[in-house]
């Protein structure tokens, strides 16, 4: 039997003006690995500008029908003597098609991550807010901005992965309406 | 609340357009109907890049290589989007590569047809990647968050797949040399039957399908499919000068069908059940990646944890 990797969540920041969102995830056997995994699962395309990755067992989610049927879990003890540190809060806000991403809201303080949902339960909108994730940041690996270009730069000359570069449309059009030549024996 | 009722609350939610997120109540159905059906299409990724993969040392020119390569890389990544999705509802990665492994899951039968010549390469990339598309574009809107969110990913990638095909078969019909034309024409008439029969067997033979009618996960039969398909396809081929191998084809007038003959189930179930002309090779092939690959996951595990000693 193999050695299992652990699974490692994976959320990708495609433009500047657009949150980190989570793509799916990756197994590796440490952050660094699963970063490199994430790039190769994640970026065959050409436009991301940060990757993060965090162990799946260090996320702590609710969605909004959990949250509605059991308080429970705002009872669990926080280990004593635990700092206050400091944690990323996620959320989905939308059913629709393209909307369906759990994205980076914010960050809040806390001693645990039970604390964590609480302080982002009373921080953030729940106007359709339909999942709720926390993270320790400590926890997530993040690509470094000035490897940005090494890492994802060669994505971008790739440019062959695209649709738009086979005229394929155009010559079954033209074929369609008798406006191309159908050699029978060319040359 | 009773089960009952929870049933009935859930299947509202997907009633009124809402996706299911992982930690959601759902039935045990549900999960068990996506675990098969999210792993079934993961597996069919990765065993995908088998019968292209062994053209990459065979293509006729470099734009042609690295076209296939990015195709191949994209359908090893396809497989990795869809075992998360499958781990969100509890399957683990080791289970699923060990029931392929084992010969105990399955994937889409096509790929269990060789690869004969280069010109495959363009009826694979239009006729098989074409009918993924399809099934494909379907599943983006199913109900299930995480399987809905890697479809749309898939969608977008696979469209350049069918691009590439399509693009190669036009060149060899129109363009080709009488011979590279009598090879791209043999390679549709292989393929032509293991396509159709990617949309599964006859509505009146597929109990799962209502089940999964009602829950979001399917939208349409697969013999509604199946007609859009050779709908599509054949007017395509037919102005390339290509036929395909159906002596029972005619244009049906009234409905704008073109009607088929019948599929051969005997050999539909026969390789589906594993006595297909490469079901043994393709085991093989995925069972010696995964020995040869052990060393690699070995040696990252090591420098891991030698990295974490400091």
């Amino acid at each position: 039997m193999d050695t299992q990797w652990s699974r490692y969540e994976v959320f990708e920041k495609e433009r500047l003006d657009w949150p980190h969102r989570n793509a799916g995830s990756v197994h590796a056997p440490d952050g660094e690995m699963a970063l490199l995994n994430a790039r190769d699962v994640f970026v065959r395309r050409p436009s991301c500008l940060s990757l993060w990755v965090v162990p799946s067992d260090q996320v702590f989610s609710k969605t909004a029908q959990e949250l509605a049927e059991d308080d429970s879990w705002r009872n669990a003890p926080a280990q004593a003597g635990a700092p206050l540190e400091k944690y990323l809060a996620f959320q989905k806000q939308g059913q629709r098609a393209g909307e369906t991403f759990v994205i980076h809201v914010g960050e809040v303080e806390a001693r645990s991550p039970a604390e964590a949902m609480s302080r982002a339960l009373e921080t953030f909108s729940h106007d359709n807010a339909f999942v709720w994730w926390v993270c320790p940041d400590r926890a997530v690996t993040k690509s470094d901005a000035e490897d940005a270009a090494s890492m994802f730069e060669p994505a971008r000359s790739k440019v062959y992965r695209q649709p738009n570069f086979y005229r394929v449309l155009t010559q079954m059009q033209q074929f369609k309406a008798g406006l191309a030549f159908i050699g029978e024996d060319e040359e | 609340m009773t089960d009952e009722e929870r049933l009935q609350e859930f299947e509202a939610r997907i009633e009124r357009g809402e996706k299911i997120e992982p930690g959601d109540w759902m039935p045990d159905e549900y999960r068990k109907q996506l675990i098969r059906m999210i792993s079934q299409h993961a597996h069919s990724e990765i065993v995908g890049m088998l019968p292209e993969g062994k053209y990459i040392t065979r293509a006729p020119n470099l734009r042609q290589k690295l076209v296939l390569l990015a195709k191949v890389q994209d359908e090893g990544g396809h497989g990795q989007y869809l075992y998360h999705a499958a781990e969100t509802l509890g399957a683990t990665r080791e289970e699923m590569v060990d029931a392929l492994l084992e010969g105990k899951a399955k994937y889409s039968s096509v790929f269990n047809y060789p690869s004969l010549s280069w010109a495959d390469m363009g009826a694979i990339g239009w006729l098989v990647d074409g009918a993924a598309i399809m099934n494909q574009t379907m599943l983006a809107k199913c109900s299930y968050g995480p399987y809905s969110r890697a479809m749309v990913r898939i969608c977008t990638e696979e469209g350049f797949h069918k691009k590439q095909g399509m693009e190669m078969v036009i060149r060899y019909a129109t363009q080709g040399t009488p011979k590279q034309k009598a090879m791209m024409q043999d390679a549709i008439n292989r393929w032509w039957w293991p396509s159709l029969m990617m949309f599964g067997p006859h509505d009146a033979n597929s109990p799962n399908s209502p089940q999964l009618m009602r829950w979001g996960i399917k939208t349409k039969t697969n013999d509604q499919m199946r007609q859009e398909y050779v709908n599509e396809l054949v007017p395509a081929l037919h102005v390339l000068g290509l036929s395909v191998p159906d002596p029972g084809l005619r244009y049906d007038e009234k409905t704008g069908n073109w009607l088929f003959g019948e599929i051969d189930w005997d050999e539909f179930w026969r390789v589906v059940k594993g006595d297909g002309p490469c079901n043994k090779e393709r085991l093989e092939a995925r069972r010696k990646a995964h020995a040869e690959g052990q060393w690699v996951r070995e040696a990252l595990t090591a420098y891991a944890q030698k990295k974490a000693q400091g």
